[in-house]
């Protein structure tokens, strides 16, 4: 009886591993760190990433794995808390010894995880997190999102060239994103020849814009830029439409979720914004990464979730191609030359920062549709040197 | 463009109003600052979208926000702030704090951490007066606020229990001494404060077309500026010093720019009162 069980065992073992198919079962699994926001008022854009991370990291291990193993995401909650974050890279750093890590959050916990992933030699790759500090911290981190800078000026580009606004009143959320984006969107469209007529800050988290866009009534008017998350840009847009302004309205990146077409209601309907994702990109990757997405988490996929796959895919790629060693990983990721990323065609990355071109969309019908894609290279190529 | 930003300010006022309204009262019986208050604003938020998704009718929506809160505040009292009372104040604060803190987190274990719109077809059609424009939201806060502080006022100077809901505000000891159920008029007090709150956070969900469970953040803290600014206990005091801090804010974004946080200023009003006029604009 008791050989009977031991060889049924056996046999399921052998089962399993077969099925497995994988020779990896033989080795541990290569580790990749990841942060997001999971809990708190950021949870929502947390949860997209987590999602995209871990559809990146199916693909991979249904693939084969990387060398032949297979990839584990070791995941940590930040709660966009920089001790939370903290403690959370010495623990990727220490406990879980992983050979690369893909930040899914934002600007603060990306900057003081930065210099930690740094120190101890640790690949990092930032989804979505635009400050320019980030970067700066050491030679392997590589972003995958746009500097502000870079988007600011793609948006003047759509707002002046393509949408030929003339007059333009620019709202902008005092952080570091508002900030530097409104900044290079108004000297972009300044050179392009359009005049600023109204510059108005608000804070985070801004919800009645009413005295911010009475201010705008009565005055001729072709477009009014904001710097916003989708929050304040859904009451930005609901309350410009209430009021009757009838200027178009360009967002970035910031506004980039469902949640905005939700929030903004009716009034979505013709606002444009500057993002990565190309919901109408053809390319198979695009569409399936979308499908996937939509299945996974129940709504459409946005720019964070878009950008944080890239960035798992763009560290494996490292991964891949260098080994599990940092400095070939660094080396690898240096030397992608137009990689097909879900987020558009990198061409490459210069000091960590990405260049690819940035798409413009615009709300059509209740959905988000592709408006323009900017590719000037003066305008897309990141300011380092 | 002053006179639309008069409008924009007392809309946002009205809301105000209504929400620190069940903080000066509950302060006014209990001599405790109940920062729940802002979780039951933010309970009355999702009970009215649940309640409208039910029904589809904004009236019932907004008695089941009413209700839900009622029995948020009643629940408050019944087990937090009743059993505390006679502890140091500090006991209660603390205790009062958590209760916020923790139902925020229930809120979004339970609906979610992202907000949720909150779409309804109100019937109204803008208004316009000359060159200003009433828009339909703003219509329906302030037309709802205006009803139910009416109500108020005619409850508290024209029924026996608001007399004695007045009487236990001004002294419960001696109110007690003359053979009032203070116990009843306490929780008279806490349902209908919480009532008011209920009602605020559905029309700020409504106004803003978003319910989250952080929502009653802002109005929470504010609301504790806005009181003592009317004269902590005061409740005509709670509606003006709301309406002054609506307009305030508005007119100082929208007319003089001044590059400071909106959200600032209601605390500067504070500390200009605790200096100034220690007792608020219409405390005694």
């Amino acid at each position: 009886m008791n050989r009977w069980t031991t060889l049924g065992v056996s046999v399921l073992v052998v089962l399993a591993l077969g099925m497995g198919g994988l020779p990896a079962a033989a080795q541990d699994p290569i580790k990749i760190g990841f942060f997001a926001p999971l809990t708190g008022f950021a949870a929502a854009d947390g949860a997209s990433a987590r999602h995209s991370a871990e559809i990146a990291v199916e693909e991979i291990n249904a693939a084969g794995g990387l060398r032949g193993r297979s990839v584990e995401l070791v995941v940590y909650d930040d709660r966009h808390n920089s001790n939370e974050a903290v403690a959370l890279a010495n623990k990727l750093v220490e406990r879980d010894r992983v050979v690369g890590v893909v930040s899914g959050s934002y600007s603060m916990p990306s900057r003081v995880t930065a210099p930690i992933f740094a120190r101890a030699g640790v690949p990092m790759v930032v989804g979505y997190a635009v400050h320019p500090d980030v970067t700066k911290a050491g030679s392997c981190i590589f972003r995958n999102g746009y500097l502000g800078q870079v988007e600011g000026g793609a948006a003047a580009e759509s707002a002046v060239t393509r949408q030929k606004a003339r007059r333009i009143a620019v709202l902008t959320v005092d952080n570091d994103f508002g900030r530097v984006t409104s900044a290079a969107f108004i000297e972009r469209a300044r050179r392009l020849g359009a005049e600023i007529v109204s510059e108005q800050v608000f804070k985070l988290g801004e919800k009645e814009f009413g005295p911010y866009l009475t201010r705008l009534q009565g005055q001729p008017l072709d477009l009014i830029f904001h710097t916003s998350y989708y929050n304040e840009g859904a009451q930005i847009v609901r309350k410009a439409r209430e009021l009757g302004l009838t200027a178009a309205l360009e967002g970035t990146e910031g506004i980039d979720s469902p949640k905005f077409l939700e929030l903004a209601g009716p009034a979505a309907e013709g606002v444009t914004f500057t993002t990565n994702l190309n919901r109408d990109d053809p390319r198979p990757e695009v569409q399936s990464f979308l499908k996937k997405y939509q299945a996974k988490a129940g709504v459409g996929a946005d720019m964070v979730g878009a950008s944080t796959y890239d960035a798992v895919k763009i560290l494996a790629h490292g991964i891949q191609e260098g080994g599990t060693e940092a400095r070939a990983i660094c080396q690898a990721i240096a030397n992608l030359r137009d990689y097909p990323a879900v987020t558009g065609r990198i061409v490459r990355f210069t000091k960590g920062e990405v260049t690819k071109p940035v798409q413009v969309q615009i709300v059509r019908d209740g959905k988000i549709r592709s408006f323009a894609t900017i590719d000037n290279p003066e305008v897309i190529t990141p300011p380092v040197q | 463009m002053l006179a639309q930003q008069l409008v924009n300010g007392l809309t946002v006022g009205s809301l105000y109003a209504l929400m620190a309204l069940g903080l000066t009262m509950v302060y006014g019986v209990l001599r405790v600052l109940h920062i729940a208050h802002a979780a039951v604003f933010t309970l009355g938020a999702y009970a009215g979208l649940a309640g409208f998704g039910l029904t589809g009718s904004f009236w019932l929506a907004l008695a089941a926000a009413m209700l839900a809160a009622v029995a948020a505040g009643l629940a408050m009292e019944r087990w937090v702030y009743w059993p505390l009372l006679g502890q140091p104040p500090i006991a209660t604060l603390i205790a009062s704090i958590g209760l916020f803190i923790g139902l925020e987190e229930v809120y979004r274990i339970v609906a979610g951490p992202q907000p949720y719109a909150f779409q309804v077809p109100l019937g109204l059609g803008d208004v316009r007066l000359g060159p200003v424009l009433v828009t339909a939201p703003q219509l329906l806060v302030m037309l709802v606020t205006a009803v139910l502080l009416g109500a108020l006022w005619l409850f508290l100077t024209h029924t026996a229990l608001g007399l004695a809901l007045r009487a236990v505000s001004q002294d419960r000891d001696m109110a007690a001494a003359c053979a009032m159920n203070v116990r009843t008029v306490v929780r008279l007090n806490f349902a209908l404060g919480s009532a008011l709150a209920g009602a605020a956070g559905m029309l700020v969900g409504i106004y803003y077309n978003s319910v989250s469970p952080t929502m009653g953040d802002i109005a929470g803290y504010k609301g504790l500026a806005i009181i003592v600014l009317g004269g902590l206990g005061s409740i005509p005091g709670t509606v003006l010093g709301g309406l002054v801090v609506g307009v305030a804010e508005t007119l100082l974004i929208g007319i003089v720019e001044v590059p400071f946080p909106r959200d600032a200023w209601a605390f500067l009003a504070m500390i200009a009162v605790f200096l100034l006029r220690p007792q608020g604009l219409l405390g005694r």
